[in-house]
């Protein structure tokens, strides 16, 4: 393995997982039907709250907990807005997009670049070289987030209550009738997504940049939209999407730093071009039927006509 | 829980009970945002005297107020346009970078006489945001990619872009800042003599009598109506339904990309990596709270540049980061289309022995 | 198709149990939606042991009665009463625990699930955990108790209607369900098929099911129902009478308010060939249209009769040209119109009356005026492209409000405001204006009362009589009969030859509907 494939395996989780972990989340709502837009809100309280929770003297773990509350609270305004109040999907995602960034500006401007330490890595250097480095170049977030996945798709695709979320999405009438609440497995899958929206959040402050800049989340939460996607609402297809856009933009990084001329923010647009690229070729394979939840994005009303 | 059986769709809402629940959306979100503010320690009487009376009573607030609108009502029109053919154009900062590139292009190469410098760096600007929804459009129309998630990435595309230039060939040599050279004058929009207040309000009052044209009077607007309403009818009944959301749909661009000309030769005169934030937001809120409808677009951007206004003030004598905009923004349009609940649908109560 | 006459001893009833509670009974049920009333004072005795059909028209409040027995439908007022207990139905899932289980009309299955799936899912919604291979296992059983032959593993969407149906019922079944709802379930089916369903629901039955039979088929009432309950817009006119007590013309006219008159057959006035279809065949995963020809005269109306899903709306959206058959020629007077536009077509005077007007032909948030002046817009009778004229849009509406005989709307009125008959009326009034040539009508007065269907068949025939000529596609052999000289049957996307004279009876079109031809 030469060193700089070993250099970019290092790097790539810390610009995989707050993908892999918004996404994840938000399949889950879409799952259930709710179309939703808003890990880039998600993902902005998130790592503004665990910034501001390290900030103040509190544990990384703890700060991450911050930032997953901070998530779910957002994600409970969107569903209220959408799953009881019926709201328009689309709009009430983009109105909490501008919530959670109004937030963060407004609450956050005094913390601006302030660094500090952040979770820590497994081991800085005693695991020794190559591999075993590689490995203590990482943190526990790791492991967490790719158990994560393993156990939503074993819920989602192997549990009852899996079986039921994605029923709501297919088809809520059917759902319904035998007995499922529809809105209550709508709600739940919404906060699922916020919380992991706001882990996703978290760790790009308190795990990965041990500072917090406005706008840090910087489009990856539409990144996540278009992963879920082109994943076909499926996890494995989720990983994929998160390694491929992480892996872009971890390798412009290597490559940077390693001297090779090229214009940085040409660079830092390629991932983004790369991924608006799959979608398209995703979308044109899989033509109409690309996997979407059926009833994705739509209000249900049980006495409507179905 | 949340139980469903309670609520039934109306067959037809009043349109009172419609303006009521808009109203009371409205009301509740604008208060809920000056609550927020009074609880930052922002005293009410300093709220309603800085956002009521400064922003919309005095002659140089006013003057802010209408410049502060005069993008906004461009980036309404775009998005209403879009909306009405139910074209979800989330990409408006994106053309808006185009559109504010192009006219630098133009303005920083000294392209064509300086006599006609303005308005090609306005035509520029147009056709770069037409381009640049045309990807979307394509995407959709020929391999039903959905535009909400193209529209997205090529408006974080373009901001790369400008970033691209403003740190490479347009840096702005004299100062060293990532902002482009400052524009000659034949590359400015004259001021009227308020304020700050540009041509650029008759580019957007222009722009407000084409699309009340457009969507009102031509038979295009009629097309556009019948395709947003029911698009497998408009198709049977043998409409020119991909011209239509074509027509409206570029047109959606080029108005976002000449809100981005008029903001770097009306307000600016330079290309700055700050000058399109907020305005996806922005014109989703206006295009929305307007219903679409280019006249309402005109007052409610016109109340949105208030906002902005009192933003502004509020950071840099109270501390309190602009950033509270559009946290309003967000408060205002999900109260209010929480608020519809009450118009789409009735509350029965079960009488149930 | 049975063909017994409608007089011949029904089954012997079962023995109902005087004195006990009955299975279900509802009681004074009122029901509106937004002030539209669909249930008033309606009510519905169900006893043990019987198979009771529930007859009326379309609209009549029957599926709208049986949503509210199984908590889909909160009632305004009312009681619902199973076995003898007063039952607060809040959700479905009340209904479920109070044994409760409706087939419905478009089967609560989701599409993408296997049927073992759709039972867990069920079964979980019920609060019974049961792992996939337990639910398998379930819907083997019962399928194999039943004679259904189901296989669990098979999606929903890739089976048969009639297997999906037999999912449906075993689902149900699995929920523990004693009274069973089935919403018109032949409806779908072929001959044989209703014939071993009806077999089955007699077997429930008799195994102490209560059954409601939500059905307009006559002959399955009088052959497999003990009971009836007639309703008729939202009231219950008969309740709960004896099938044998009651002559089925007396039902007829409790149920439809007269009894229809003979079919009224105009002559084929042989005109010229005005519409050909040659070999049109379409396939989406399956045969959709298959090798369908016809030809259609001036003056003349050829009907299209059979059961809805047999590719109707795939053969009107060719028409319409919104859907590209795979092959196949449409002339229109000598005119090959396969590959023209829909705005060409209808400037060549091909007129499309769709059967769901609301989703494909009108636009419900536009005004009167404004879904009249859509068809127009092309040829600048209001105006030119830059500048429409309303004042002129209005009073060409104005005037064919005032020929269609339309009520309750004025030109600036939104569509979604009219009733349905009035609704397809200003359809008509479009689609007929000036240089009709053909008009394909789909299922024209379905949903609409008696006198706004009779006032549209009208229109119809008298455009017919003006030279136009007439494809009428509809699943009332009523409609049918009446109408039309020479009927055609298409059945899984083929077309037979019409019939005509003494060969066109119900008899031998229901032969061919169902496939014994």
């Amino acid at each position: 393995m030469s060193d700089t494939f070993l250099a970019w395996l290092t790097v790539l989780p810390g610009y995989t997982l707050p993908l892999l972990l918004a996404s994840l989340g938000l399949m889950i709502s879409e799952r259930a039907g709710v179309l939703n837009l808003c890990p880039e809100g998600f993902m902005a309280v998130g790592a503004m709250t665990g910034a501001l929770a390290v900030l103040a003297g509190y544990s990384p773990a703890v700060a991450i907990l911050c930032g997953i509350l901070a998530g779910t609270g957002l994600s409970l305004l969107f569903g209220l807005a959408t799953v009881v109040f019926r709201a328009d999907h689309t709009l009430a995602g983009l109105a909490t997009v501008a919530l959670g960034l109004g937030i963060t500006g407004v609450l956050g401007r005094p913390y601006v670049q302030k660094p500090f330490d952040g979770l820590t890595r497994l081991s800085e250097t005693s695991w020794g070289e190559g591999l075993p480095r590689l490995l203590g170049q990482q943190n526990l977030l790791l492991p967490i987030s790719l158990i994560l996945v393993l156990a939503v798709w074993y819920w989602i695709f192997r549990r009852p209550s899996g079986l039921s979320l994605r029923a709501v999405g297919e088809d809520p009438a059917a759902a319904d009738v035998v007995g499922i609440d529809v809105q209550l497995t709508q709600l739940g899958a919404v906060l699922a997504s916020g919380a992991l929206g706001g882990l996703a959040g978290a760790y790009l402050s308190v795990a990965s940049a041990h500072v917090w800049v406005e706008g840090m989340v910087a489009g990856r939460g539409w990144v996540a939209v278009a992963i879920v996607i082109f994943a076909g609402w499926r996890p494995r297809g989720v990983l994929f999407g998160a390694i491929l856009f992480g892996g872009a933009e971890a390798a412009m990084l290597r490559l940077q730093t390693q001297g090779v001329e090229f214009p940085l923010y040409l660079g830092a647009m390629l991932p983004y071009a790369l991924t608006l690229l799959v979608f398209c070729i995703a979308c044109a394979r899989r033509g109409r039927d690309n996997g979407a939840p059926a009833a994705l994005g739509r209000v249900y009303l049980r006495q409507d006509k179905h | 829980m949340l139980d469903g059986t309670l609520l039934l769709r109306r067959q037809t809402v009043p349109g009172w009970l419609r303006g009521a629940c808009y109203t009371g959306g409205l009301v509740f979100g604008l208060g809920l945002s000056a609550v927020l503010l009074v609880s930052m320690g922002i005293a009410p009487s300093d709220l309603f005297q800085e956002f009521v009376i400064q922003t919309f009573m005095t002659y140089q607030g006013l003057g802010q107020t209408v410049t502060a609108a005069t993008p906004l009502v461009l980036v309404g029109l775009g998005t209403a346009l879009a909306m009405r053919v139910r074209f979800w154009n989330i990409g408006i900062e994106g053309q808006l970078w185009c559109g504010a590139m192009a006219a630098t292009w133009v303005a920083i190469n000294d392209i064509g006489p300086e006599s006609l410098r303005i308005p090609l760096m306005m035509a520029a600007a147009m056709i770069a945001g037409l381009l640049w929804i045309a990807i979307p459009l394509i995407l959709k129309l020929w391999w039903s990619v959905s535009e909400v998630i193209s529209t997205l990435l090529l408006g974080s595309i373009a901001f790369f872009w400008v970033q691209h230039m403003l740190f490479g060939a347009w840096r702005d040599t004299t100062t060293g800042f990532a902002t482009s050279p400052s524009f000659d004058a034949a590359e400015r929009l004259s001021l009227l003599g308020w304020e700050q207040v540009h041509g650029g309000i008759w580019i957007a009052l222009t722009a407000v009598l084409v699309c009340t044209w457009l969507t009102g009077v031509s038979r295009l607007g009629l097309q556009a109506k019948a395709v947003g309403e029911n698009m497998r009818a408009a198709k049977a009944a043998g409409l020119p339904v991909l011209t239509t959301i074509a027509v409206f749909v570029l047109g959606s661009g080029a108005l976002c990309g000449l809100a981005g000309a008029v903001i770097t030769a009306g307000t600016e005169y330079r290309l700055s990596q700050s000058l399109g934030q907020g305005y996806l937001f922005s014109g989703i809120v206006v295009a929305f709270l307007a219903r679409a409808n280019p006249l309402a677009v005109l007052v409610v951007a016109f109340a949105l540049g208030g906002i902005t206004t009192t933003g502004g003030v509020l950071k840099v004598f109270y501390g309190v980061s602009e950033a509270v905009v559009l946290m309003a923004q967000g408060i205002v349009l999900l109260s209010v289309l929480a608020a519809q609940l009450f118009a789409d649908y009735r509350l029965s109560e079960r009488r149930l022995a | 198709m049975t063909h017994r006459s409608l007089n011949d001893a029904s089954p012997t009833p079962q023995q109902t149990g005087a004195g006990e509670a009955p299975a279900l009974l509802l009681k004074g049920i009122d029901k509106a939606f937004d002030g539209k009333v669909a249930l008033s004072k309606a009510g519905f005795r169900l006893a043990w042991g019987e198979v009771h059909a529930l007859v009326g028209e379309n609209g009549a409040g029957k599926s709208t009665i049986m949503n509210v027995a199984t908590g889909v439908y909160g009632p305004d007022a009312g009681e619902i009463i199973v076995d003898g207990r007063d039952v607060p139905l809040r959700s479905p899932g009340d209904a479920v625990d109070a044994g409760i289980g409706m087939v419905h009309q478009h089967f609560r299955l989701v599409g993408r699930f296997t049927v073992a799936e759709n039972v867990a899912l069920a079964l979980h919604g019920a609060g019974r955990r049961v792992t996939l291979a337990e639910a398998a296992r379930l819907v083997s059983e019962k399928s194999a108790e039943l004679g259904f032959g189901l296989d669990p593993n098979a999606v929903i969407g890739r089976i048969s209607v009639a297997e999906q149906q037999r999912a449906e019922i075993v689902k149900v079944l699995l929920l523990g369900a004693r009274i069973l709802i089935l919403d018109e379930p032949t409806a779908v089916l072929t001959g044989d098929e209703a014939r071993a369903l009806l077999t089955l629901v007699r077997q429930l039955s008799r195994s102490g099911h209560a059954v409601a039979l939500i059905t307009h088929k006559l002959q399955e009432v009088s052959d497999h129902c003990d009971r009836i309950t007639v309703m008729r817009q939202g009231c219950t006119v008969m309740d709960a009478v004896a099938m044998e007590e009651t002559p089925v013309d007396t039902i007829i006219r409790e149920a439809f308010g007269e009894v229809r008159e003979a079919p009224r057959r105009q002559m084929a006035a042989p005109g010229a060939e005005l519409l050909r279809i040659d070999h049109l065949s379409l396939t989406q995963d399956t045969p959709v249209l298959d090798d369908v020809s016809l030809c259609l005269r001036a003056g003349e109306i050829l009907g299209i009769a059979g059961v809805g899903g047999n590719g109707q709306s795939e053969l009107v959206a060719c028409l319409n040209g919104v859907l590209r058959p795979d092959s196949g020629r449409i002339a229109l007077s000598g005119e090959d119109l396969a590959k023209a536009s829909p705005a060409h077509r209808r400037r060549a005077g091909l007129r499309i009356i769709p059967a769901d007007r609301f989703d494909s032909a009108m636009a419900r948030g536009l005004t009167l005026a404004e879904n009249l002046a859509l068809t127009g817009l092309a040829d600048g009778r209001f105006g030119p492209w830059w500048r429409l004229s309303r004042r002129k849009m209005k009073q060409a509406a104005a005037k064919s409000l005032t020929a269609f005989n339309v009520l309750g709307g004025t030109p600036s009125t939104p569509a979604a405001l009219l009733s349905g008959g009035n609704a397809q009326k200003v359809l008509l009034a479009r689609e007929l204006a000036a240089g009709t040539k053909v008009v394909v009508a789909h299922s024209p007065a379905r949903g609409l009362d008696l006198r706004s269907a009779r006032a549209v068949q009208d229109l119809l025939a008298e455009a017919v009589a003006d030279g136009a000529a007439c494809l009428l596609i509809s699943e009332d052999l009523d409609e049918i009969m009446r109408m039309c000289s020479a009927v055609s049957v298409l059945n899984r996307g083929r077309l037979s030859a019409p019939l005509t004279g003494s060969d066109l009876t119900p008899n031998r079109l229901g032969e061919l509907m169902v496939g014994h031809a």
